[in-house]
């Protein structure tokens, strides 16, 4: 357990560290298992091959048109504009934060 | 669907990968400008324009010692938890604007609470980078904090925390750069969710109709759909200038809105996959820190850091209202469940609902 910790800490101050010397972030593949993986040609084949494998799963997405995407947003406005309340506004007597006294609560 | 190893090629080397993670950038690119027709404000032009907005602060609730960082409703539509610099969580009653249970958690910067959806537990962690469970007592002597239970453990600050459809899950976004769901009986770890490069800050679980994934944003300026099954981040987004201090659903679960320290909320619909609206103007030069819709996802209410809330008309773009109302930055903004009011929060130590 302590190692784990000794490890934990260590990785840390090297954290501190490069943000100080201005180096860029630190790298994504800080896991959760906390091991700590030191910055080889190795690693950087393995994360820009992640990188490229997550690019083709975005660009392989089915899209569909602004326009019908933006129609969409739209109608579901117009459906649900009458029972939002902020929007039309209710009657005090509906509304439990609004006092029906005539004073308002500070 | 499921990830397409690449085929460890013995040819493989950074360059050819770097070469084809640019030639699939500027794909994504080409597909997405294909089928930008049409600009969100122009189709929404033949609706009508809203009228004037007269909201005002109903209720104020003081009663913590520091800057509150955040507040979650309860679904009985009264409740509110919020959390403190000074480590301190209060369970308000808003109708009525007591307190309604108060609990010292060991660690100051408490950044983020939920609300169970049972409405019998709350769920906070900041800097003690955990996330812990308190189960609401009725007995109003009961320390609470001896039945609290730690279930997120993350090797850095927790930034948000949110239960999905019950009480036995949460997830949780941190500064390690990471997301995960967690069983909260057994504090296991269910998935992680590995992919943004920098602090994660804020997150938001898809409305249930539309299945089971979250969005996440990060200092890293993009913001992030996972699939919660497999862990997938299925679509990024990046187009903020500056981190992103909060995300949020819109109400049919098709696009989302974000809010970033670059001064401007931005809408991205999922279906297009890509941003369709930026609500910004001139004047507003500071960041916004949290953003939330309203019912029928017609206004967006943004809360900044120069004080004000920001309420914009989602469809055209232009903006509707401005609140003033608090003494420092709003840190947190929330709207009721049943769409009522809303709730921000506020450094200068009170949480207003505004309705």
């Amino acid at each position: 357990m302590s190692t784990t910790n000794n490890i934990a800490q260590a990785r840390k101050l090297v954290e501190q560290l490069r943000i100080e010397a201005g180096i860029e972030q630190f790298s994504p593949f800080i896991r959760h298992d906390n091991r700590w993986q030191r910055m080889s040609t190795t690693n950087n084949i393995a994360q820009a091959r992640k990188l490229v494998e997550q690019l083709r799963i975005e660009a392989g997405i089915e899209r569909i048109k602004v326009s019908k995407a933006a129609a969409d947003l739209m109608s579901y406005c117009e459906q649900h504009a009458r029972s939002d309340p902020l929007l039309v506004g209710v009657p005090t007597s509906e509304n439990p934060f609004k006092d029906k006294k005539p004073c308002i609560i500070l | 669907m499921a990830a397409q190893e690449v085929a460890a090629q013995p040819s493989d080397t950074l360059a050819t990968l770097k070469t084809e993670s640019e030639t699939l950038k500027t794909k994504l690119e080409e597909e997405r400008a294909k089928l930008h027709d049409v600009e969100l404000h122009q189709v929404a032009e033949k609706i009508e324009a809203l009228g004037q907005f007269v909201m005002k602060t109903r209720r104020t609730l003081k009663g913590h010692g520091n800057k509150v960082l955040c507040m979650d409703w309860c679904k009985d539509k009264r409740r509110i938890v919020s959390s403190s610099q000074d480590g301190k969580v209060i369970v308000w009653d808003a109708f009525t604007t007591n307190k309604e249970h108060a609990v010292t958690m060991p660690c100051t910067w408490v950044m983020a609470c939920a609300y169970a959806p049972s409405g019998c537990a709350v769920a906070c962690g900041g800097l003690d980078n955990k996330c812990s469970v308190y189960p609401l007592s009725l007995d109003k002597n009961e320390n609470l904090a001896a039945k609290k239970k730690s279930v997120a453990m993350h090797t850095n600050y927790l930034s948000a925390c949110c239960f999905t459809n019950s009480d036995m899950q949460i997830l949780t976004s941190s500064g390690d750069g990471t997301c995960a769901l967690w069983d909260v009986e057994s504090g296991q770890m269910l998935q992680s969710f590995h992919g943004h490069a920098a602090d994660v800050l804020c997150l938001d679980l898809a409305p249930s109709e539309t299945g089971n994934t979250f969005v996440s944003g990060g200092c890293d300026k993009k913001a992030c759909v996972w699939d919660m099954r497999t862990g997938q981040c299925v679509q990024s987004f990046e187009t903020h200038e500056s981190d992103i201090n909060s995300v949020r659903y819109y109400p049919s679960g098709d696009a989302f809105a974000s809010g970033s320290d670059d001064a401007t909320c931005r809408l991205y619909d999922l279906r297009a996959d890509r941003e369709v609206a930026i609500y910004s103007k001139e004047s507003i030069i500071f960041g916004a820190s949290s953003v939330d819709f309203s019912l029928s996802g017609r206004l967006l209410f943004g809360g900044y850091n120069d004080y004000t809330i920001n309420v914009w008309d989602v469809l055209k773009g232009t903006r509707v209202s401005i609140l003033f109302g608090h003494e420092n930055r709003v840190s947190t903004l929330r709207v009721s469940p049943d769409g009522t009011a809303f709730c921000s929060g506020s450094w200068d130590h009170t949480l207003r609902i505004w309705a």
